[in-house]
């Protein structure tokens, strides 16, 4: 009983081996699944979703901190999935959105450049200097992603349980080796690990709510309590709590909410 | 109009200096005053000596001798034993409590600090808005502004008068005696009163009532949410398995899940204590007495599944009346608090009591309360024993608005204190002494006749306070020197055209009272006397009443919650800055037109 990410680099044969784990886990293998549900819940297309996972922010868009919107939206669709348990989660940035639950696995598969390579060179028929300015582009991309929105360089092993270096293992082993660890007994949900989950997707759904309005607030939850974390200004912090009405409106599970001007939020916050 | 010199465009850098750094705040403003005293000689716009004469100066001398006779009057429990008695006269009626103890604070105020005037009341106060169920926004403000408005009925009533001739001696004007001003004062005490006896319902926001103490009627709705139902200990006991299979849960953890507070824990085997650390871990089997509301404290022993005692049993002793008990504290105008979070100033491991929540303005806060930056007036919510609620008291930075005996007063000294008290007085009146003679006389008869020792003399005394009138007054000098209050008088005077002495004294208060709004009334002060004699004196007035009217316009400080009494009333008041514009246009004006007309008929300028 436990959660999954698997976060890989670009042709790294990691969508293979999620597919493989949660079959043999007989899990639930979830993906775009997650875009479609936070496109259909808060109204904005798959398109921009991706987008938003995909590409580091602009100079314009992080003024607008529209980016931020969206990856709420996702992180928060994400949370309700996972809360549910058995998820093999292979989309971009899970070990980022879900860093703080004890329960999930973080695996991170990697494959020589070589082999990356030869893929490319396969699947586009691309010359090979072509197939490896492509690869490092998209890291390139996705290294800027993960630093603008989230300050962590998504090659540190650190953020990480387990890392895997596909080619060498081959598909069905590398799988073998991730089931096995998800049954070791510090990745089990516990009655703690799950109300800890529930806490993750109320301060999501609130930062989901109020992320347009207010993009720099961050939000901690803990047994339905909410804090609201705003960087500044009584004006900003104000205006934050003319919307808690209807947030205890919109949202299940808030027993009291607070905003918090000026106060330092802690690092689990979302 | 005279040519500028460089001298006068240095002192006019150096008041734009100051005054821009007074606004900002990017260093306190007594640090601002002690740079401005080191600045002026440097660049040889003061002697050395000019430079630290304000250091012995009348007016340090004398607030110094102020804060000290303040400080014994209140050791003796003298100035105390004044509440019950004004409470008893002004009965259940909201007018004549107002007005009893505006008059009663008044009149301390006009021989003590503004601000140790108005803390003073501030805990009977909150008694009275309890047990007779008037909400605390109807009257603190009005008391608030006695207080302020109080400073004005003598010359040692506030920072700016005792000022007032030190300024004036370097244009050899005749000194005002301590009771010169008084029918002015009196009369701006007495036109504050009415203004709110008679518009109080129009220019005060309406509030609440505060919680009485039988918790029968309901709480301030949006703060209670989560706690509907009065806050109450409890006592309650963990299974024996509370720890198995889980990670370790701690005091904090309880707090911000259900928001019930630890207040006291047995360790293993059983080690009582009150007030425990918030990192301390809840082990298996142990007694918890816990401070919530009925429903959180229900809902951490439904989910926890955690026994709820019917009543307290292992903390029957320590949880009772007598040993522990809940008090609310506001953080003081210049605390060290202010700005800081209680886990930077490790507040828990210092005082070992528990903070159950903060208020400000019309909010509570019950969620990681240690990490909230404090503001002056905020209000903490603390429990613990009344021995360390006592230190806190004592050491702190916080004002406790719930009574807690502090310390034994030397009630036996009561008497000793009210004859120097006179004496210094009496010397002043009858023997014409100098007032800052006279006032030391008091404070150091005090010293001697051990009503306050001489280390507590020290450490009353507010050397912020001091310092910042020691560094101002060589600026004032130097604008004076420099020819620099001339050059702006007669620019202004040359703005304005011929007028009228009153209406000269109208805008010589309405410019006070801007500048003591945007900087501090002593700042304001010194920058203006000189201007504003040299004005009186080029247009052939009285320089003494100009400088008068300085002196009282820089307590004309009601629009913004920034003077020191209005900042500490402003959170237990629930007060935002819009109700004091509100309130404060209408005092504003009052004043200045009591003010103009009072100078008028009494000496006819």
């Amino acid at each position: 009983m436990t959660v999954i990410t698997i976060s890989r680099g670009s042709k790294s044969m990691g969508t293979a081996v999620a597919e493989q784990v949660a079959e043999t886990l007989e899990y639930e293998c979830l993906s775009r699944a997650v875009l479609l549900e936070a496109s259909e819940q808060y109204g904005i297309p798959e398109i921009k979703l991706t987008h938003a996972l995909h590409d580091a922010p602009s100079l314009l868009e992080r003024l607008g901190h529209r980016k931020d919107g969206y990856v709420a939206c996702v992180r928060s669709a994400l949370a309700r999935h996972v809360a549910r348990d058995n998820i093999v989660y292979h989309g971009l940035a899970g070990h980022v959105l879900l860093k703080n639950v004890s329960h999930v696995l973080k695996v991170r598969i990697v494959a020589d450049m070589d082999h990356r390579v030869s893929i490319v060179m396969r699947q586009e028929q691309l010359s090979d200097v072509d197939a490896l300015h492509s690869i490092q582009k998209m890291d390139k991309g996705r290294m800027k992603w993960s630093k603008s929105l989230y300050h962590v360089d998504p090659s540190d092993v650190s953020l990480y349980d387990l890392v895997l270096n596909v080619p060498r293992f081959g598909v069905q082993d590398a799988a073998d080796l991730i089931c096995r660890g998800a049954q070791l007994k510090q990745f089990a949900t516990t009655t703690d690990s799950k109300r800890d989950m529930t806490d993750l997707v109320l301060a999501c759904e609130v930062k989901a709510a109020l992320v347009d309005e207010h993009p720099d607030v961050e939000i901690t939850s803990k047994g339905g309590n909410v804090l609201v974390y705003c960087a500044a200004g009584e004006r900003h912090g104000r205006k934050v709590r003319g919307v808690f009405d209807s947030l205890r409106k919109d949202i299940d599970g808030i027993n009291n909410i607070e905003v918090h001007v000026g106060a330092t939020p802690p690092e689990s916050a979302v | 109009m005279q040519a500028l010199t460089l001298d006068m465009i240095l002192v006019l850098v150096m008041i734009a200096v100051a005054v821009f750094l007074f606004i900002v705040e990017w260093v306190r403003i007594d640090v601002v005053a002690i740079l401005i005293m080191v600045a002026l000689p440097l660049m040889g716009l003061v002697t050395p000596k000019e430079a630290f004469c304000g250091l012995s100066s009348n007016a340090v001398v004398s607030i110094i001798a102020v804060i000290i006779i303040g400080a014994g009057l209140d050791k003796t429990g003298l100035v105390n034993n004044l509440v019950g008695p004004v409470l008893k006269i002004a009965g259940n009626s909201t007018s004549r409590i107002v007005t009893a103890i505006s008059i009663t604070v008044a009149a301390i105020s006009s021989f003590m600090q503004n601000i140790g005037a108005a803390a003073l009341f501030l805990p009977a106060i909150q008694r009275v808005s309890k047990k007779l169920k008037i909400p605390m926004s109807k009257l603190l403000m009005p008391i608030g502004f006695s207080a302020i408005l109080g400073g004005t009925m003598t010359l040692v009533g506030c920072s700016p008068l005792i000022l007032l001739n030190d300024l004036m001696a370097q244009f050899g004007l005749k000194p005002f005696g301590l009771f010169d001003v008084t029918p002015i004062g009196a009369a701006l005490v007495a036109s504050g009163i009415a203004c709110f006896v008679l518009l109080g319902r129009w220019i005060l926001p309406k509030g609440r009532a505060e919680e009485s103490p039988t918790g029968s009627e309901p709480q301030d709705q949006e703060a209670s949410a989560p706690n509907d139902g009065v806050d109450d200990i409890y006592e309650m006991k963990t299974p024996s398995d509370f720890t198995h299979y889980r990670e370790p849960v701690t005091v904090d953890d309880l707090r911000e899940r259900y928001l019930v507070n630890v207040v006291a824990i047995v360790e293993p085997p059983d080690y009582k204590i009150v007030a425990p650390p918030s990192t301390m871990q809840v082990h298996s089997g142990v007694s918890l007495g816990v401070f919530g509301s009925k429903a959180a404290v229900e809902r951490l022993a439904k989910e926890e599944g955690i026994e709820l005692k019917p009543q307290l049993e292992v903390f029957a002793e320590e949880l009772t009346d007598q040993e522990s008990g809940k008090v609310e504290a506001v953080v003081a105008p210049r605390s060290d608090l202010v700005g800081r979070t209680l886990n930077e100033v490790e507040f828990e491991g210092r005082f070992q009591v528990t903070t159950i929540s903060l208020g400000r303005h019309d909010e509570k806060f019950h969620s990681d309360v240690a990490n909230m930056p404090l503001r002056v007036g905020d209000v903490l919510e603390l429990h613990g024993t009344w021995k360390r609620l006592q230190y806190l008291h004592q050491n702190g930075g916080l004002l406790f608005t719930t009574p807690v005996e502090v310390e034994e007063l030397k009630t036996d000294k009561a008497l000793f204190a009210g004859f120097w008290l006179v004496t210094a007085l009496m010397m002043v009146i009858v023997f014409k002494i100098h007032l800052s003679v006279c006032l030391m006389t008091g404070a150091v008869g005090m010293v001697v006749t051990r009503v306050i020792t001489i280390d507590d003399a020290y450490n009353a005394v507010d050397w912020r306070t001091v310092f910042l009138l020691a560094g101002l007054i060589p600026l004032g000098m130097a604008t004076e020197k420099t020819g620099t209050a001339a050059w702006i008088a007669t620019g202004v005077l040359q703005g304005i055209g011929d007028v009228p002495p009153i209406v000269l004294i109208a805008v010589i208060g309405l410019l006070a009272t801007f500048f003591s709004l945007v900087i501090s009334n002593v700042g304001a002060t010194v920058l203006l006397v000189p201007l504003a004699i040299n004005m009186a004196k080029a247009s052939g007035m009285d320089p003494r009443m100009a400088a008068l009217a300085v002196g009282l316009a820089t307590s004309n400080s009601f629009l913004l919650p920034t003077h020191q009494v209005n900042a500490l009333y402003m959170g237990p008041g629930g007060y935002r800055s819009t109700d004091f514009l509100k309130a404060g246009v209408v005092m504003t004006v009052l004043f200045l037109v009591v003010m103009v007309g009072m100078m008028y008929v009494m000496y006819g300028i």
